[in-house]
């Protein structure tokens, strides 16, 4: 096993186990998009998935919450197995919340409509409730004052950081992130990583594929780097990038660091 | 100006506000039925399933190639054979009423265009907005109400405003299966009176208010469909704030 684990008896505890992903198989067509995952996620961990394009880190965290299904190998989620049937699929979607390249808001509700949907229909909150419930995360995104816009009047950062008070207002105990600032003007970038490392400091646990070397530096407990559809190298941030053992790491992060 | 008396061409008259009521029941009551059964039979064919598949391309070409006052005709005429054939005697016992052939025609012909519609209009919709509501835990019947289908009506809309139209003006056709609707009281009228044109230009009018009512409805219909949408409107407001 390739995982540097702080914690050497977190993996013997399954109750402090977010994730646990073993031989995960995803295949689209006759193309092996994943070849045999194996990663566990501790609670409260905060991982940085990187890798070129096409190497599966997004059908990886895809995977997850099940917008793709996997073709072999398991993925349990708070220990719950993810398996086809639905109402399974639907527990873990209330635990996992996600935040998109491409945002994914409803352009037709405001910004705190977009936020108090979910709530209402999968928490039976009030209308009262859910307001209040996303004024606050909307509040915690330091988007407060546009709640009421439509996200075609706000801008891209905004719109992002709408998008991550929206995952918030499920309470989601896992975050996952496919490459958020991707999307973004490159002045736009800072603002959400900001909001992003606002919610690693609060305990929540983060899997997040991305480019920014730099978040992964500050926020990361674990880098994983893919290649081909395997994780080829997963250890702390600190010698990660310091002493990467792989070439093929190697050759990734003096591309991406140039 | 004629020896039509005041008191006849108020009868008349009246005999064509009741077809015109007859009219519009007729076109509100297929339009709506054609409105649910197109939207649901547009999300049944993005299915990949080649049974659904065929099943809609064979009811397409069928529905959209036909003209409908053959629908109307094979409806009125031979529905009661049909229903005889597949409920037996009990079916055959049936009678189909022009109202009821006119209903069953523009239902199952314009279910068909407003389904290819509702189709292109999902399909033009980003993937995004499905895995948004997907990975909320929103259920399917849920994200089809308050996500995607709100969507798709303003992607639609103009489509639907021609469908409409359309189909208003097709209304008269069942009035060749003895339907006594607008169109045939204008008839009556203007035979009785040899007064054609008053009539068919009264009936003419009444079509024309009602086109003109159903345009002014559509337009507020897209600005309530539109909003979150109209950056130009906000880039209005905010300039003229600036100023």
């Amino acid at each position: 096993m390739t995982m540097h684990a702080p914690a050497p008896d977190a993996a013997k505890e399954p109750g402090r186990l977010a994730i646990t992903i073993s031989g995960l198989v995803k295949h689209y067509g006759s193309h092996r998009a994943l070849n045999g995952i194996d990663l566990e996620v501790r609670r409260g961990e905060r991982i940085v998935i990187c890798g070129p394009s096409g190497s599966g880190k997004s059908t990886l965290i895809r995977c997850i919450n099940a917008l793709e299904r996997h073709d072999g190998g398991s993925i349990v989620v708070n220990g719950i197995e993810l398996t086809a049937d639905e109402g399974t699929v639907q527990d873990i979607r209330q635990e996992v919340g996600m935040v998109f390249q491409h945002f994914n808001l409803f352009p037709h509700l405001t910004a705190i409509e977009n936020c108090m949907l979910a709530p209402q229909l999968n928490r039976g909150l009030t209308k009262a409730r859910a307001e209040k419930l996303a004024m606050h995360y909307l509040e915690r995104v330091h988007l407060a004052d546009h709640a009421r816009k439509y996200p075609s009047r706000l801008s891209g950062g905004q719109q992002q950081r709408v998008a991550i008070a929206r995952a918030l207002c499920m309470e989601p105990r896992i975050l996952l992130f496919d490459e958020p600032t991707s999307a973004l003007d490159p002045e736009m970038v800072n603002e959400v990583l900001g909001v992003m490392e606002e919610l690693a400091a609060s305990g929540v646990t983060m899997l997040c594929v991305t480019h920014e070397m730099g978040f992964a530096r500050r926020v990361a407990d674990r880098c994983v780097f893919m290649d081909h559809g395997e994780i080829v190298e997963s250890r702390d941030a600190a010698s990660f990038f310091q002493a990467p053992e792989s070439q093929r790491l190697r050759d990734f992060l003096a591309q991406i660091l140039r | 100006m004629t020896n039509l008396s005041l008191a006849d061409l108020a009868g008349y008259m009246r005999q064509l506000g009741e077809g015109a009521l007859i009219t519009l029941e007729l076109f509100l009551t297929s339009f709506a039925l054609a409105f649910i059964f197109g939207v649901l039979i547009g999300i049944a064919t993005l299915s990949r399933s080649r049974v659904v598949q065929g099943i809609w391309r064979v009811y397409a070409s069928i529905f959209m190639g036909v003209p409908s006052l053959l629908v109307i005709f094979l409806t009125f005429y031979g529905g009661s054979a049909m229903l005889g054939a597949v409920l037996g005697e009990f079916g055959a016992r049936i009678d189909i009423s022009p109202f009821g052939a006119g209903v069953i025609a523009f239902t199952v012909v314009y279910a068909a265009y407003i389904a290819e519609l509702v189709r292109g209009a999902i399909e033009n919709l980003p993937k995004g907005q499905f895995e948004g509501a997907r990975a909320l835990a929103i259920p399917p019947a849920i994200m089809w109400g308050k996500v995607i289908l709100p969507q798709v009506m303003r992607l639609a809309l103009p489509g639907l405003v021609n469908v409409w139209s359309f189909m208003l003006k097709e209304t008269p056709l069942v009035s060749l299966a003895g339907l006594q609707d607008l169109v045939a009281a204008a008839k009556i009228a203007a035979g009785a009176t040899k007064e054609p044109f008053i009539f068919f230009v009264a009936t003419a009018l009444v079509f024309i208010a009602f086109s003109a009512l159903s345009f002014r409805l559509a337009s507020r219909l897209e600005t309530r469909l539109d909003r979150g949408q109209r950056r130009e409107a906000a880039g209005r407001s905010s300039s003229r704030a600036a100023a």
